[in-house]
């Protein structure tokens, strides 16, 4: 009987992992191919990858929550867009403490997230519509809150004139690499938000609420499942990793964009959907979205050390992202 | 009970719209003689948003004109049915810096031969129907910039090219003009790219070029938060010091406080015009002529001049 | 068989011989016969599952893979879709509604059938033409209105002028009256008077045996994919005409033990849960009852009677638009939310484990500790080990066999399937056990293992509310049975003097008191 609780023998050969870790390899062979020069052999090249895809990855942390329970969140750039607008605004105008104005802008990065979780479980309406309002909403916001100009270290005087600030410290920091120089630290906070994310998926009740959900939830209600108190938290979780995503993009261009963050939503979607996380619902996993963002993140960077045209790179990734996507599509 | 709720969820919503759009309303309580329609084509850009801050300030000091401002939001026929409700609502003068030229040119047409005088910004409608346009020339000034990067280097060196959007004109003419003023001189242009205008991409597409060459005497890039951008990525390489950065558009916020603080080592101007269409609009409405067409100056600012306004490009 | 009507009708309009239909490797139609003359009203009648629709939709053009002989106006005919019957004069008026809510009542009639000229269409004529066809049904309604304006019973009306419209000579009427008034009813049936004068024969289903008295000529029963046979009204009287649908012999393979009861487990008191939009009578209408600790109630009903969403009123899957109040154990509540109903100590096994019983993206354990997952957890962490080692021993003890717990759901057999839904509602240690068909698409061997469960856990007592579409499962299984139809209670038996007929009878909608 103990041989029921080991794992059954399904081929591993399709499953989506092996898959998707396929695609990754097949993109790095690329890579090791054209090397522009050696420059794709050389550790920093990496970083570098890592630290331009973190702030979409910690977008496609709470893009899988969200994606796991069935629904779809727009909204993910525009929250962006505020938070890095709210944190400059914190930091570099109002010169808070760097710990309180990092709480208000997840407080309100939740806030937002929260709202399109109960705009869609209390009254019913589709996570698309929802979403892409919130997506509008937050962006107005933005663009309110800052006056439609960037938040920079020039701050405008009353008479006109500019007055340059320093960077405020906590910038410097998440914009900074540690361990020698090996990582930068917006890699290191996407990491941890992975981690977070897949504890929550794996190890906490609200995980398998969240596949249950996903996977059928009128059986997940009918078998006492808060249905929607759990929805509310999976936009919220990622309402909040926008936030973390915010205050990183802000930290890195050294301002706020209310700008910031436009059609990140569409590449979160896509990072996640490369992964092998089903847009149904119900089956996938944060492994898999790490896997998806390493794919798109390897793309965009030996596209670009290899210097290779706009008009080729947007050819080249559509063609990409079809392949990828077929190659989780197959059958057994 | 729950309609209740849901309608609660809409009023909510429409306040919340219309605070933001109250927010913004005119003063409508001056005495003004004239009244002028300002069409923007998008208030989402930096440039476009400090072109009406331009006006607004230049119209400040006259009392006897009032502007209207709208905003298309980039749609081209959001912004043909804004056209049409200045000209139905009979104002006296129309500054339109439109989004497209040819969906916008009968509209224009349309207001000028009502007798409405129209002055197009920036960006230029087909034919002859309107009053005059006033623009500033990219080729011109992607032409001044080479010239100046040649003999920053001494004529020679390696340049890296951040490119704009090579689907747009601003972006064709900053890339042809730059080409034609350093042509002749010794410089090897080792990488180019499109950023789209964004920093993020710039400093991704930096990264890559960091990762690539050794030595680079200096980046141009088509809009200051390009070279911005690539700033960063040197930076974060600890070479920063070894790069010359140079970036267009000098807005005050932008290219300007960024040579002012050290970070670029030239910004050029792309001038918005904004002064310049009020005061044609003064000499219009007073009966006087203007040209047809006005080339707007530009100017270079670097580190040596940031305190003096900057230094008028020669022609 | 000769015609008893019309003895100078020459032809019969309708004669279908030997129709066989199988689904896969199961017969659904074997060796059917039926046949239609003009001028009568011809009953279909059987139990659920009988093969009625099958048959109908035969007839209609839908399932274009049955053999068998079908003649229509003395000609052979192969129907190869819906239009080739409907060209042969075929109109069928389904029990769910098919018109199109936001178009107008015009164009719903005209569906697919467009007058035009010139390829612009003829609007006015096809607006007049709906009218006088609605007028004849005496439904003064504006045809440019439309359809979803209008009440349910009107929109039936409207159904069945548009089946109508068109010269049909064959109608077929699958319980058209369920959402109509009485007023509405007998209009409906002056409707098939006129119909009748005019040649038309009519196919008509129900499930209302008063239904079947006032209007029909001739009844043709079918049982479990049987021809039983066919008879004029008068020569079939109701007690006859139950015999033939129930006509089956009760075995001895319903091993049902004798009841261990105790105390009330569960006292339900007035509940009602209101109708749908698009059918307003109330699904449950005021049903009391009770159950006690060890007891099975059986509740039998016929399809729509009510019986599955008086089970859901229970539980709470209405949330608060169901009323009503539950006792379990004594202690009073209001039944408004799955979760609360749980906690209570109640469990559902709904009758459709793919819709809404199982999570097929989640494996064995998962589905299985999906109701008690709290107890598997310490705060908000899961505890892996508590949880399988839970999983394995439920499973072991309804023998459920995997390959591997970790395995997902979906490709398990329909009895594995169900036995992980029990084992999901055991762990979370049900005082009272709805099964809403707990063997259906089960096979035999595991239908008696489910018996036995459900005798083994009426001993360790809990109360069981019972509801099968199988007769004899039902009969057997039971200590109790009240019987549904539209919403209410009709009769109740105890074990001893329920028989098929009886239960028939009062699911078909005749009050009687055991």
């Amino acid at each position: 009987m103990s041989q029921l609780l080991k794992s059954p023998k399904s081929s591993w050969l399709t499953s989506p992992t092996t898959r998707a870790l396929g695609a990754l390899v097949i993109v790095f062979v690329i890579g090791l191919i054209f090397n522009a020069d050696g420059a794709f052999l050389k550790w920093g090249t990496h970083r570098d990858m890592l630290r331009a895809v973190s702030v979409y990855g910690l977008l496609a942390c709470g893009m899988t929550l969200v994606i796991i329970t069935g629904g779809i969140d727009l909204s993910v750039g525009s929250i962006l867009g505020i938070s890095a607008v709210s944190f400059s605004l914190f930091c570099i105008h109002f010169s808070w403490p760097f710990y309180i104005a990092i709480i208000v802008c997840l407080l309100i990065g939740l806030a937002c997230g929260a709202a399109s979780g109960l705009i869609i479980s209390r009254f019913n309406i589709q996570p698309f519509i929802a979403t892409l309002a919130m997506m509008v909403f937050a962006r107005g916001l933005a663009k309110w809150i800052s006056g439609g100009q960037k938040i920079s270290t020039a701050v405008q005087q009353a008479d006109g004139t500019y007055e340059y600030v320093p960077e405020p410290a906590v910038f410097n920091f998440i914009n900074s690499k540690i361990l020698w120089d090996n990582i930068s630290v917006v890699t290191v906070i996407f990491l941890v938000c992975l981690l977070i994310t897949a504890i929550l998926l794996a190890k906490l009740r609200l995980g398998r609420y969240l596949y249950a959900i996903g996977g059928n939830e009128e059986a997940a209600r009918l078998s006492g499942v808060p249905v929607n108190a759990i929805k509310v938290l999976a936009y919220a979780m990622s309402g909040l990793f926008c936030a973390v995503a915010g205050i990183c993009q802000a930290s890195q261009e050294l301002q706020g964009d209310p700008e910031a963050g436009f059609t990140y939503e569409l590449s979160a979607i896509a990072m996640v959907v490369i992964g092998g996380t089903t847009l149904r619902g119900g089956r996938g996993g944060i492994g898999l979205t790490l896997l998806g963002v390493l794919i798109i993140g390897y793309l965009e960077k030996i596209l670009s050390i290899n210097a290779v045209g706009e008009d080729k790179r947007l050819m080249l990734t559509g063609a990409i992202i079809v392949g990828a996507v077929l190659l989780q599509k197959t059958k057994k | 009970m729950r309609d209740l709720a849901k309608q609660l969820v809409m009023l909510v919503l429409v306040a919340a719209l219309c605070l933001t759009g109250c927010g913004k309303k005119e003063d409508t309580s001056s005495t003004a003689k004239w009244t002028i329609g300002m069409s923007q084509c998008n208030l989402g850009e930096p440039w476009r948003v400090q072109m009406n801050a331009d006006v607004r300030n230049a119209a400040d000091q006259h009392d006897d004109i009032k502007v209207i401002f709208k905003d298309a939001q980039n749609d081209t026929l959001k912004q043909r049915s804004q056209m049409e409700e200045f000209i139905s609502a009979g104002v006296d003068l129309i500054i339109v810096s439109p989004k497209e030229a040819v969906p916008l040119t009968p509209v224009v047409a349309q207001a000028y031969q009502k007798g409405i005088p129209v002055i197009v910004l920036d960006r230029r409608v087909l034919g002859e129907k309107y009053t005059c346009f006033i623009g500033a020339d990219n080729k011109k000034i992607g032409k001044a910039a080479g010239q100046w990067i040649v003999e920053k280097l001494g004529g020679k060196g390696t340049v890296i090219e951040l490119k704009g959007l090579m689907t747009s004109t601003p972006g064709q003419d900053r890339h042809t003009g730059f080409r034609e003023g350093i042509k002749g001189a010794n410089l090897e242009i080792i990488f180019e790219a499109d950023m789209k205008w964004l920093e993020p991409n710039a400093r991704k597409e930096m990264e890559s070029a960091l990762a690539r060459f050794e030595t680079i005497d200096l980046v141009y890039a088509h809009n200051d938060p390009g070279a911005h951008g690539a700033y960063l990525a040197a930076k974060a390489a600890g070479r920063e010091k070894e790069i010359m950065f140079v970036g267009i558009d000098a807005l005050s916020q932008e290219g300007r406080a960024y040579v002012a603080q050290g970070v670029l080592a030239a910004s050029f101007e792309y001038p918005t015009g904004g002064k310049k269409a009020i005061e044609a609009a003064l000499e219009i409405l007073n009966g006087q002529t203007v040209e047809k067409e006005i080339v707007l100056d530009s100017r270079v600012f670097t580190e040596e001049n940031i305190n003096d306004g900057g230094e008028l490009l020669g022609q | 068989m000769a015609s008893p009507l019309d003895q100078n009708a020459t032809s019969c309009l309708l004669n279908m011989q030997n129709i066989f239909k199988s689904f896969g490797s199961v017969d659904v139609l074997m060796d059917v016969n039926f046949d239609l003359y003009p001028g009568e009203v011809h009953i279909l009648a059987g139990e659920n599952g009988a093969g009625k629709s099958t048959l109908i939709k035969i007839l209609g053009g839908v399932y274009t893979d049955g053999s068998g002989s079908m003649v229509v106006n003395d000609k052979e005919v192969d129907f190869k879709s819906v239009q080739d019957a409907t060209s042969a004069g075929i109109s069928i008026i389904h029990q769910e509604l098919s018109l199109i809510g936001p178009l107008s009542v015009w164009e719903n009639i005209f569906l697919g059938k467009e007058k035009s000229s010139y390829q612009w269409l003829d609007k006015s004529h096809m607006v007049d033409y709906s009218r006088k066809i609605l007028e004849k049904f005496d439904l003064d309604i504006n045809p440019k209105r439309a359809v979803d304006e209008f009440s349910i019973g009107i929109q039936q009306m409207i159904e069945i002028a548009k089946a109508l419209a068109f010269n049909a000579r064959i109608i077929v009427m699958d319980e058209p009256t369920s959402a109509l008034t009485e007023p509405e009813v007998k209009k409906l049936f002056k409707i098939i008077e006129q119909l009748k004068e005019q040649g038309c024969g009519i196919v008509y289903i129900t499930h209302k045996m008063e239904e079947i008295y006032s209007i029909a000529d001739r009844i043709t029963v079918l049982r479990d994919g049987q021809y039983i046979g066919t008879e004029t009204a008068e020569n079939l009287p109701s007690e006859k005409l139950i015999q033939w649908m129930v006509g089956r012999e009760l075995d001895q393979q319903f091993p049902r033990h004798a009841p261990h009861v105790g105390d009330t487990g569960l006292q339900v008191t007035d509940l009602f849960v209101p109708g749908t939009a698009t059918n307003p009578a109330p699904r449950v209408n005021h049903v009391s009852f009770s159950v006690k600790a060890g007891e099975i109630l059986g509740i039998a009903g016929l399809q729509g009677s009510g019986n599955s969403e008086l089970l859901n009123g229970i539980f709470g899957t209405y949330g608060k638009s169901a009323k009503g109040s539950i006792k379990i154990d004594g202690a009073e509540y209001i039944p408004d939310s799955p979760a609360a109903s749980i906690q209570r100590g109640l469990a559902l096994l709904t009758n459709d484990r793919k819709t809404n019983g199982l999570v097929m993206d989640l494996n064995i354990i998962e589905n299985a500790t999906l109701a008690s997952l709290p107890a598997y957890s310490r705060r908000l962490w899961l505890k892996p080990a508590a949880e399988s080692k839970a999983a394995k021993d439920i499973t072991k003890s309804l023998r459920l066999k995997a390959e591997s717990l970790y395995q997902y759901v979906d490709a398990l057999s329909g009895g594995n399937q169900q036995k992980v839904v029990m084992a999901k509602w055991i762990l979370t240690h049900p005082k009272v056990l709805l099964l809403d068909e707990p063997t259906r698409g089960v096979d035999i061997g595991a239908k008696h293992e489910i018996y036995e469960l459900m005798n083994q856990w009426t001993k360790d007592g809990i109360a069981i509310v019972l509801i099968t579409s199988e007769m004899p499962e039902l009969l057997a299984m039971s200590d109790r049975i009240i019987v549904m139809h539209r919403g209410q209670v009709t009769a109740e038996f105890d074990r001893d003097n329920a028989t098929q007929e009886k239960i028939l009878t009062a699911a078909l909608g005749e009050r009687k008191t055991a």
